[in-house]
Order: C-alpha cells, then structure tokens, then sequence
C-alpha cells in the first residue's frame, strides 16, 4: 500500500514565453509520502506543483495523478483536479461566502453531494482544523492563520488523494504561523500525502519524508531531512540552506 | 388663443415621462443582458472570439448613437423592415448599452483577482460554477457605481429618440413648448422630471462607490 505511486513527473518542461520555468524535471511521489521543496524564489518549486493540477500546462514530459495521465483534455484535468487539494499562499478565500459556504460550494457544484452532506462534511473538516466555531463568518471576519485554516478544510471537503501547498505560511504574521503548521503537521500525522513549497524548515525537519531542493527550474538535491541537512551535496544548496537558516 | 401651460400639458409631459421610463428600462434590462454575454465573450480567452467581441464593442463606442439609432429606424426600414418608432428606438439603444455594460463588466471581470479563479479552478469548479459562483457576483459589486453612472446616462440619452419621432419626455417638452410660448416654465418642468429620475440613482452610485472603497481599504 505504502508503495502505490500517486504522481509521477517524468521530463518534464515548461516555458512561459522564452524563460524555461522547469527543466527536466522527474518527480514520483508515492501515496502517505510528505515531501518539502525548497529553493531560492524563482526556481520554479511553485510553478512545479501547479502543472500538478494543472494551473499550469506543460509543455513537455509527462505528468500522472492517480493512474491518470494529464493532458489537455477538460476531462483528464477535471479528474486529476478531483484527487488534488490545493493550498495558496494568499489563501483565496471566497470573499462573498461564509466560511461554510467556502467549503460547502466544491463538493455541491464538482462533486453533486446533496447540500445536507456537504454540510456535515464541511462541520466535520471545520471542526478539524479546529474553526468550527467560525463557520458563520466571513472571510474578512477572521485573522490570517483562521483564514489559512478555513482554506485547508475547504480543500479537505473535496476528499483528496494529495495535498498541495503553496507557500502556505508566508503571507502570515508571525505570530500566526504555527497554528497553520500545526495544522498541517496534524494532516501529515493522519496520512495525507502531501507536497508543501516553505521555507519552515523546522516543519521539514519534522514532518517531511523527502526534502526537494530546486534552481533555476531544476531539482538540484533531495533527500531525508536529516542527511540533507546536516550534509547537502551542493555547493548551491549549501548557499541556499546557509542563508535560509541565519534567519532561523 | 395659445394656451398656457396647465394639467393637460403637464398629463401629456407626464406621459412622455412615461415613455423615457419605459425606454430605459427596456434598454437597460436588454442591454444587461446583451451586455453580459459582451463581456464573458471578451474574457473567455479564445482569442478570436475575444477579438470579434472588442471590434463589436469598438464599433458602437466609436460611433454616434444619434447614427446608430438612424441606422435601425430608417436602415432597417430600407430593407423592408418596418419598425415601430418605440422598437427601433429600443433596439438601438439596446445595443448601444450592451457594447457599453459590457466593457465596464469586462473591467470588473478582469479585476475580480486572479487567485479567487485559480482557487475555484483548483478545487475542481467549471467555467459556469466559477462564473456563476465566484467571478460574477464580485465583479457585480466592483461594478455597480459605473453600471448606475451608465444608468443615469442612458436615462438622459434616451433624449435622442425624439429623432426619430418618439415622443418621450424631451421630445414632448418641446412640443408644449411651442404650444405654450412658455418654454422657461416647460423645461423647468422637464429638467426637474429627469432631475428626479437620476439625482437618486447617481447618489446611490456615488454611495456604493465610497462603501466599496472602504471594503477595499480593509
């Protein structure tokens, strides 16, 4: 079971316009696998799991989700979309909608559950990442952290096979950013296969399986956590991890 | 013996009031519809079609409307197509609105922030549910201060149907006007008609738009 490959990334390339943004990149995550990219910005470590769900089409190489090949079909995209949970960097939280309506509308309109389910399962997730008591609210009601909160039981109502963050605590406060950490860590704990870019390497240390380091579009180094830290293979890694860890 | 300006010329303003409101609304309830479809067309990003949508909207922005409306009521007579004043009228400015409701929602559309669609897109939403559910009801708010600015245009616009010889509310000042050798008193009345049609609209334009300044502000 730990062994079945959920996605499998094989040279892959992309460009916008003239600048390559991924360079022969090859990815296989298995199924419970927690893996942490890092790397300098512009490296391409977000544009790498947004051709995941295809928020960003590939120009080259393969990508597979769940036994499924990604292609430019709608329909290829809808079910690879369906297993695939998304976490953004500035939350994206439905302005207009309660907190349950965030989490109610995916399931109702994507996956035509009857209202009184996605309800139930909404509370359920709410409760999970423990805002239940917010459900009322809007958007702008709650603080950053509740915010980010909201947006990974609002990916959770979807029952995904994996979890994708993008940069989930970077646009927080201080202050704010370990209850989203916890958050996550509490998913990790329960199974959920997940692909988090962050700089919070104390939560790569902890949580990951495989720590991914990228440059210039490419995967440079990966590896558990402890030997890739205590003993990076790159020079440019070593830069990387030097000046990321001053600050910590 | 000219008569003065008493009820019966103020009943026969008051229908041409009447008229003014009627053309308004038909206009505005088509053009919003018209306008609607303007506007997913020039976002849909397809790009011919986003190209055929912004030539049809260069077009009827580029133009006079007073020409417009000429062409539907004695162009389309040309092809043995015999319109009612009020139908050409209402057709003409239809279109016209549409072309001009639709670039300001294709605005808002555009101003809805990219992220709340990648957001829908991500949690496996189509194009109609993103629209219909996320897109549309933001770009609705962000908006509303220039569709009623549009409003409030449209009303006074509908002026230029007298053109054509439809009596609506300018048109019919005019003709009491000469009547009554009284046209100081007549447009007062006139003007005052209009002023009470747009004053309430253009406040709650200018209202929404400092609400929606504050939100923004947050």
């Amino acid at each position: 079971m730990q062994d079945q490959i959920l996605i499998e990334m094989k040279r892959v390339q992309k460009w916008y316009g003239g600048y390559q943004a991924l360079r022969d990149v090859d990815l296989t995550v298995r199924k419970g696998e927690k893996i942490v990219l890092c790397g300098p910005s512009g490296s391409g470590k977000s544009t790498l799991i947004r051709c995941i769900n295809r928020l960003e089409a590939i120009q080259q190489g393969s990508i597979v989700v769940n036994g499924h090949r990604l292609d430019d079909s709608i329909k290829a995209i809808d079910v690879v979309r369906q297993d695939v949970g998304m976490v953004f960097q500035s939350f994206n939280l439905f302005p207009h909608m309660t907190v349950l309506q965030n989490c109610m509308l995916a399931p109702i309109r994507a996956r035509r559950i009857g209202k009184a389910e996605a309800e139930a399962t909404a509370r359920k997730y709410l409760e999970r990442v423990r805002i239940g008591d917010q459900a009322d609210k809007y958007p702008a009601q709650l603080s950053g952290g509740q915010q980010q909160r909201v947006a990974i039981a609002r990916a959770l109502c979807m029952q995904p096979k994996v979890m994708l963050f993008d940069e989930p605590t970077s646009a927080l406060d201080p202050e704010m950013v370990k209850e989203v950490l916890d958050t996550m860590i509490g998913l990790a704990n329960d199974g959920m296969t997940m692909i988090c870019v962050t700089h919070e390497m104390g939560f790569a240390r902890q949580v990951a399986d495989r720590v991914i380091f990228m440059a210039e579009g490419h995967i440079i180094e990966e590896g558990a956590p402890d030997v890739f830290f205590r003993n990076p293979q790159h020079a440019r890694t070593r830069q990387f991890l030097g000046e990321i860890l001053a600050h910590h | 013996m000219t008569p003065h300006f008493g009820l019966p010329e103020f009943g026969f303003l008051l229908r041409g009031l009447q008229w003014t409101v009627l053309l308004t609304l038909v206009a505005f309830a088509g053009g919003c519809t018209a306008g609607l479809a303007v506007a997913l067309m020039r976002t849909c990003g397809h790009k011919g079609v986003e190209w055929i949508t912004s030539v049809y909207i260069g077009i009827f922005q580029g133009t006079p409307l007073l020409l417009q409306l000429f062409v539907v009521y004695y162009g389309l007579a040309l092809t043995g197509l015999k319109l009612d004043a009020f139908v050409a009228v209402a057709i003409g400015f239809t279109v016209n609105a549409s072309a001009f409701l639709g670039e300001i929602w294709r605005g808002a559309i555009q101003a809805v922030p990219r992220g709340q669609s990648e957001a829908a897109m991500a949690l496996g939403l189509h194009y109609s549910s993103r629209m219909r559910d996320i897109v549309l009801p933001q770009a609705i708010r962000i908006s509303l201060p220039a569709t009623i600015g549009y409003l409030v245009q449209l009303i006074k616009g509908t002026s230029l149907a007298a053109i054509v010889g439809f009596i609506e509310l300018a048109r019919a000042g005019q003709i009491v006007s000469n009547q009554t050798y009284q046209p100081l008193l007549v447009f007062g009345v006139v003007g005052a008609m209009y002023f009470i049609l747009c004053w309430p609209l253009s406040w709650w334009g200018s209202r929404m738009e400092a609400r929606l300044a504050l939100a923004n502000q947050r």
